[in-house]
């Protein structure tokens, strides 16, 4: 075995060219990830990025066209069937009329090695609907029920597709303290999710998708560090794309006749360089990048 | 198949006014409202089967009919919100779930069965021999089979909003070209064609094969054996273009 596929073998997720078309869109456009056991891992993308399919084809809900999907060494179905895997998919829904308890305690039954249902109701925050029917719950007590649902198999890794999407602010902020508590012993999780904050106070790790593809990947702080810079813009007469790209400090540059536009890791040394090599250079304008900013940068549609 | 599942099945089922209602309560009262319009004077068909023993079956078919066709239809509920793709996430498997909702179509298909005999035997006088009891009641209950495929072929093929009118449809062609509301001995000559291709007809000639002559059994296993395995098939492709 070499070292490469032990570390896959070891992964809890090993994704490697992975590809789903619908038709003429191609949802998921050659994904690569690779997640180690224990990492809370965000997977962060506007609608339509691809972050939906691909936790699908993680969880045998979609076959994939091209590419592999392993879960801790096993195929998605044979991870599913061993309790490996626990999920929360964005259009999964409960039975109306069971109740909480009984809808929990029938998923526990179809799994091999469950939690007792009470532990899986308290970890969820449930504990005290568990005697509720399913249709006489709110939004975000359905989406702590499907929560239940997910460990109740007491699984190694947990995927969750945009699990606060119904919740008020206070249930989402209990919800993450549960969540906490399941990882902190060591556990792996992946969730999708639009909200930058909870990627940024969660994850170890980011990943960031659009069009069917990773365009970063990193943990908070580097990705925080890749998209902390500053934009430099200045009209440039006689520019030429090459020569500004290359200038110290920057990371990215865009030119639209004399328009110029620069991602600066370092704008200061940026523009001193700039000055230096185009002293005509003027009408320049620094502004900082925010994260918001640089997520919509990293995964928005080229202007 | 596991026991916790159809067991929650059966719970669900049970809590559900529209199941009682339609499959358990109404054959009982339909059974007793035709014997009051047709079969007080205590007449009988010419084949010698009393006009109530007759009207006891029909009724009991009806809820053998529609018991399973509610529980397929669910099916297509269970596709449509998603409560599927929740179980996909367990061991279960899709011919587990399958199975499960089959063998909750047979249960179902049975309080109508025992409840319109009940009442047929104890209160409005129809009289068998235990043996005969036994068979009919046996008979009927298996009867349920073809009908527990049609729900799941119903529950597969249609879509959740279009599943109402698509269950209302199929229990009219088979309840009322079936026979069960038409005595086949006074249906014009077309319908009676109609109705022999049906399965309903061929199970009740099976049912009353014990107590009267001149019943066509191997005709009968014949047509709703070819049912049975037609609905089958059906069930088996529509189920793999969907896993």
């Amino acid at each position: 075995m070499t070292e490469a596929t032990a570390v896959r073998t070891g992964a809890a997720v090993a994704i490697s060219g992975l590809h789903k078309g619908f038709g003429e869109v191609r949802a998921v456009d050659g994904v690569d990830l690779l997640i180690s056991p224990g990492e809370v891992v965000a997977l962060l993308g506007p609608n339509g990025a691809g972050k939906s399919t691909t936790v699908d084809m993680m969880l045998g809900l979609t076959r994939p066209d091209r590419g592999s999907v392993s879960i801790f060494g096993r195929a998605p179905r044979a991870a599913v069937s061993a309790g490996v895997i626990g999920a929360m998919p964005q259009s999964g829904s409960l039975l109306e009329d069971a109740t909480v308890a009984e809808t929990v305690g029938l998923i526990a039954a179809l799994h091999r090695a469950p939690l007792p249902v009470a532990t899986a109701l308290e970890r969820a925050g449930v504990a005290d609907l568990a005697d509720r029917r399913c249709t006489r719950l709110s939004g975000g007590q359905k989406q702590r029920v499907r929560f239940a649902l997910a460990l109740v198999s007491d699984p190694d890794l947990l995927v969750l597709d945009e699990p606060t999407v119904a919740m008020d602010v206070e249930t989402r902020r209990e919800f993450w303290r549960s969540m906490r508590e399941y990882t902190s012993g060591g556990r792996t999780v992946l969730f999708a999710t639009h909200y930058l904050e909870e990627a940024e106070e969660y994850a170890d790790r980011v990943v960031l998708m659009r069009s069917g593809r990773v365009v970063a990947d990193g943990s908070v702080a580097q990705v925080r560090a890749a998209v902390s810079g500053r934009t430099l813009r200045a009209v440039v007469p006689g520019v030429r794309r090459s020569v500004v790209a290359g200038l110290p400090g920057v990371r990215g540059a865009e030119t639209r006749g004399e328009q110029v536009s620069l991602t600066c890791s370092d704008s200061d040394a940026a523009l001193r360089a700039l000055l230096a090599a185009f002293p005509d250079a003027h009408d320049i304008e620094i502004s900082a990048l925010g994260l918001e900013d640089a997520f919509l940068a990293l995964t928005g549609e080229d202007a | 198949m596991n026991p916790r599942f159809l067991m929650l099945e059966v719970t669900r089922a049970v809590r559900s006014t529209r199941y009682l209602i339609f499959t358990v309560v109404l054959p009982a009262v339909m059974f007793l409202l035709f014997l009051n319009l047709y079969g007080g004077q205590g007449g009988s068909f010419p084949n010698g089967l009393p006009v109530r023993t007759s009207l006891m079956m029909n009724m009991a078919l009806f809820g053998v009919l529609s018991g399973p066709l509610a529980v397929g239809a669910r099916i297509a509920v269970e596709r449509g919100s998603g409560w599927q793709r929740q179980l996909r996430l367990t061991p279960l498997s899709g011919t587990g779930y399958l199975l499960t909702k089959g063998a909750l179509g047979m249960l179902v298909a049975l309080p109508a069965v025992v409840l319109v005999s009940f009442i047929g035997g104890v209160f409005e006088g129809v009289e068998l021999e235990p043996l005969q009891w036994l068979a009919l009641e046996g008979t009927l209950w298996l009867a349920a089979l073809p009908f527990v495929l049609l729900g799941i072929v119903v529950g597969l093929v249609s879509s959740p909003d279009g599943m109402q009118a698509v269950t209302g449809g199929v229990s009219m062609v088979f309840g009322l070209l079936g026979g069960i509301w038409i005595p086949a001995d006074v249906a014009p000559g077309w319908l009676r064609g109609v109705m022999e291709v049906l399965p309903v007809y061929w199970v009740k000639e099976l049912a009353q094969a014990p107590l009267v002559p001149g019943v066509n059994v191997p005709m009968a296993l014949l047509v709703v054996g070819a049912w049975v395995a037609g609905l089958g098939l059906v069930a088996a492709r529509r189920f793999r273009a969907q896993a």
